[in-house]
């Protein structure tokens, strides 16, 4: 009997002396504050594509939405573990890929997408935590791999409420064709253009147009210690002088790196895609080493590949490169040596 | 040394058997292999041409281009009369590679049909090159117009495919400047046949 | 008795790809249609019940030292007999599996019954243990194939299913497609298994809360952290 009490309070022990990973040290803050603010930083992007866009704008976003806490309730529900759409990272999710995506994306496409992030990306690995890859980034690909037509084919010109929606083509997707067909671009960006490019006055995904918007919400976040400055600042930064090379060496092909860094989804991808908890590295040095992959691929997909835009691939495969770069960057324990390395 | 021998002399042994096995599957299947070939590419010839009756992949011509190459012409035959002539070309300007194409023609080189053999393009966009709906446009069409043979969205007739607009360009590039081809060389290529002394080329 | 033991443990306990994972690379490359996955399957099941009955019959006859060699011969051989006949009377199959059919030669799953059964096993059941595994291969990829072209064309084995309407989702059927539908498919089959052994009284019924503490991989975290 001694024996077998003995054995039970080793039992009870041993869990609570067992090293989980980190974060050791916990704070006030919450998951679903974090969310929240991430919500309030893409408030404004999200509320002037809706002006420039319109309805079927809207519609995505709250579709969309609405889906992605749907699959998360019901994939939790269904798994039998617990609730947890009150975190909030559902909505953050389902925000992000609605921003992806064009404003004339049917409503299916919008479902399928987040049925692919929630379930697929995120719950089938465990949840919020444990997911390798951006959940909402899974989801556009999916949708880009799976549905060219409707994810690239349809854009259209800002059209306010009411007036006729103009179909038009990116301009990188512009870049991209002529290049093919032409063997040269010819983009050549006049003052309004780039001012039009800044204020989001362009054909994109609904949350892509407005750099200025993007970019105010991205230092909001900085300033609220949310995000730290490493991972866009090396990301934007990287994309900056790689197509600045390219386009000294010949500028009848590539583009000038202004055109590149304010077109397509750079900020949002950089500001509110890479900097993910779950899938960017943990220490500042990682981080830098992952903003600049990121940055590097997307130009190699952007210049070279067959695909116009090239951030969502780019994040997706720094995110698989993460724990490796974690493991290359862990700071050293505080009273061990570090190891030499051999030979 | 002695176990080194042996060795090798079982190793040489297991080779020599499964070396004379397949010999002997080669043989049988070298004319089932050959005849499935053809099929194939009967296939193709006899979806492009009008109704004949010869055997075209025998039937055939070839007119050296400019730049020295061969061009294989698939001549159609009924009642010993040539009705058409079927022949490949290539566009090499595809989105993901280039794009083989096989054109057939009537003797008036008016577009009798129109296959993909290979290409490749994404699959839903530029894949789309292969369905009916967009290679069923060229049938009935000649080179008569030159400015005809462009996509829409370039001030041509043709449809192009939805976001595909590169593949659908190439194809309709390539088959244009086929059918430019044998309009030139259209007397040879009819007129040989007629004679009824068909080079053997290929 | 023993021939059906051998035979069965093939399509469940022991089948190469949902149990043991083997033979990934046509399982993921080729299952792009039910008939794909089905054609793949036979010309492997050929191979393998071929190469385990000849193997298994000249076993005593070859040196330990070049079985690996002896072997792969034997199997390269069965592998261009499948090629050449393949090409000669299913022609369109054979263009469609293309390079994949030559690739059966590094097949894990042959070379591994070659070594592990037939190479100790008398003929009958070596010839089962091969019948057993390559049905189980076959049937796997059929299903892996079904369900990809369900989704990534709406049809199974060319027959349209989910009518004209249905655009199809092609990442089904481009690469990614098959790891996602092999991973939830294996994900599927523990949980069953888990099920049906909690359900036997064979296993104690698994914590529902997944947390660090209740991980099963913690202790090799403690483990291979250690260095």
């Amino acid at each position: 009997m001694v024996e077998e009490e003995k054995r039970k309070k080793k039992e009870d022990v041993g869990p609570r002396f067992l090293v989980s990973s980190s974060p050791h040290v916990h704070d006030r803050v919450r998951i679903n504050k974090i969310m929240m603010l991430v919500v309030i930083a893409l408030a404004p992007a999200a509320l002037l594509s809706i002006y420039l866009f319109g309805l079927p704008a809207f519609k995505v976003i709250v579709i969309s939405i609405a889906s992605a806490v749907f699959f998360e309730w019901a994939s939790r529900r269904l798994m039998k573990r617990s609730n947890t759409i009150g975190d909030y990272s559902a909505v953050v999710t389902g925000l992000l890929l609605a921003l992806n995506l064009p404003s004339t994306a049917p409503w299916w496409l919008v479902v399928v997408g987040n049925l692919f992030a929630i379930v697929i990306a995120k719950q089938i690995y465990g949840g919020l935590g444990y997911n390798p890859f951006n959940p909402a980034l899974v989801g556009r690909v999916v949708l880009l791999i799976s549905f060219p037509v409707q994810m690239t084919a349809h854009w259209v010109m800002p059209s306010r409420w009411g007036t006729n929606a103009v179909t038009t083509a990116t301009p990188l997707g512009k870049a991209k064709e002529s290049l093919l067909s032409l063997g040269h671009i010819d983009v050549h960006l006049t003052r309004t253009d780039v001012v039009n490019l800044l204020i989001g006055n362009r054909a994109g995904c609904i949350g892509e147009v407005s750099v200025v918007l993007l970019l105010a919400g991205g230092l909001f976040l900085i300033y609220k210690r949310v995000i730290s400055w490493h991972i866009p600042v090396a990301f934007i930064g990287t994309v900056w002088v790689m197509t600045d090379i390219f386009h000294m060496i010949d500028p009848t092909r590539y583009a000038d790196p202004s055109f590149h860094v304010i077109t397509g989804g750079l900020f949002l991808g950089a500001f509110f895609m890479a900097t993910d908890y779950v899938t960017s590295p943990i220490t500042h040095k990682g981080m830098i080493i992952f903003g600049v992959g990121c940055g590097v691929l997307t130009v190699i997909i952007r210049l070279f590949g067959a695909y116009p835009e090239g951030v969502s691939f780019a994040i997706l495969l720094m995110n698989a490169l993460t724990p490796l770069i974690d493991r290359a960057t862990n700071p050293v324990v505080f009273g061990s040596r570090k190891k030499k390395a051999a030979g | 040394m002695k176990e080194i021998l042996r060795l090798t002399l079982i190793l040489t042994a297991i080779a020599a058997i499964s070396a004379g096995v397949l010999a002997f599957v080669s043989s049988k299947t070298e004319n089932p292999i050959k005849q499935a070939l053809r099929a194939e590419k009967m296939v193709a010839v006899s979806n492009v041409l009008p109704s004949f009756d010869n055997e075209p992949d025998k039937d055939t011509l070839s007119v050296v281009t400019e730049d020295g190459e061969r061009e294989l012409f698939y001549i159609g035959k009924k009642n010993g009369k040539v009705v058409g002539a079927a022949f490949e070309v290539i566009a090499p300007d595809g989105y993901s590679g280039p794009i083989d194409i096989m054109v057939g023609v009537d003797t008036a080189g008016v577009v009798t049909g129109v296959e993909i053999l290979k290409y490749l393009e994404t699959p839903g966009l530029g894949a789309k090159v292969a369905t009916k709906e967009f290679r069923g446009q060229f049938k009935g069409k000649s080179i008569k117009n030159p400015d005809d043979w462009h996509v829409m969205k370039d001030g041509g007739i043709f449809r192009q495919i939805t976001g595909a607009t590169i593949s659908s360009r190439a194809v309709t590039k390539a088959i244009a400047r086929g059918l430019e081809f044998f309009d030139k060389h259209r007397a040879v290529v009819i007129g040989e046949g007629k004679i009824g002394s068909s080079g053997k080329g290929g | 008795m023993g021939a059906w033991k051998e035979f069965s443990k093939g399509l469940w306990s022991e089948n190469p790809i949902f149990r043991i994972v083997l033979g990934m690379c046509p399982t993921l490359a080729v299952t792009t249609s039910a008939s794909n996955g089905i054609g793949m399957g036979l010309a492997t099941t050929f191979v393998l019940v071929a190469s385990n009955v000849v193997i298994s019959a000249v076993r005593h006859l070859i040196p330990k030292k070049i079985r690996i060699p002896a072997f792969i011969v034997t199997i390269a051989t069965f592998v261009t007999i499948v090629d050449l006949a393949m090409n000669g009377y299913f022609h369109a199959l054979h263009k469609s599996l293309g390079l994949f059919i030559p690739l059966i030669v590094v097949n894990c799953i042959i070379l591994g019954r070659a070594e592990a059964f037939a190479s100790k096993n008398s003929v009958v059941l070596s010839f089962f243990d091969g019948l057993g595994m390559g049905l189980g291969f076959t049937l796997s990829l059929g299903i892996l194939g079904s369900i990809r072209e369900l989704f990534g064309n709406g049809s199974i084995f060319g027959v349209v299913i989910f009518g004209k309407s249905y655009l199809p989702l092609l990442l089904m059927i481009l690469p990614p497609g098959a790891f996602i539908v092999l991973g939830i498919l294996l994900g599927l089959m523990n949980q069953f298994e888990l099920k049906m052994a909690a359900r036997q009284g064979r296993l104690p019924i698994i914590k529902r809360e997944h947390n660090c503490a209740t991980c099963v991989l913690h202790k090799n975290w403690f483990v291979s952290s250690g260095d």
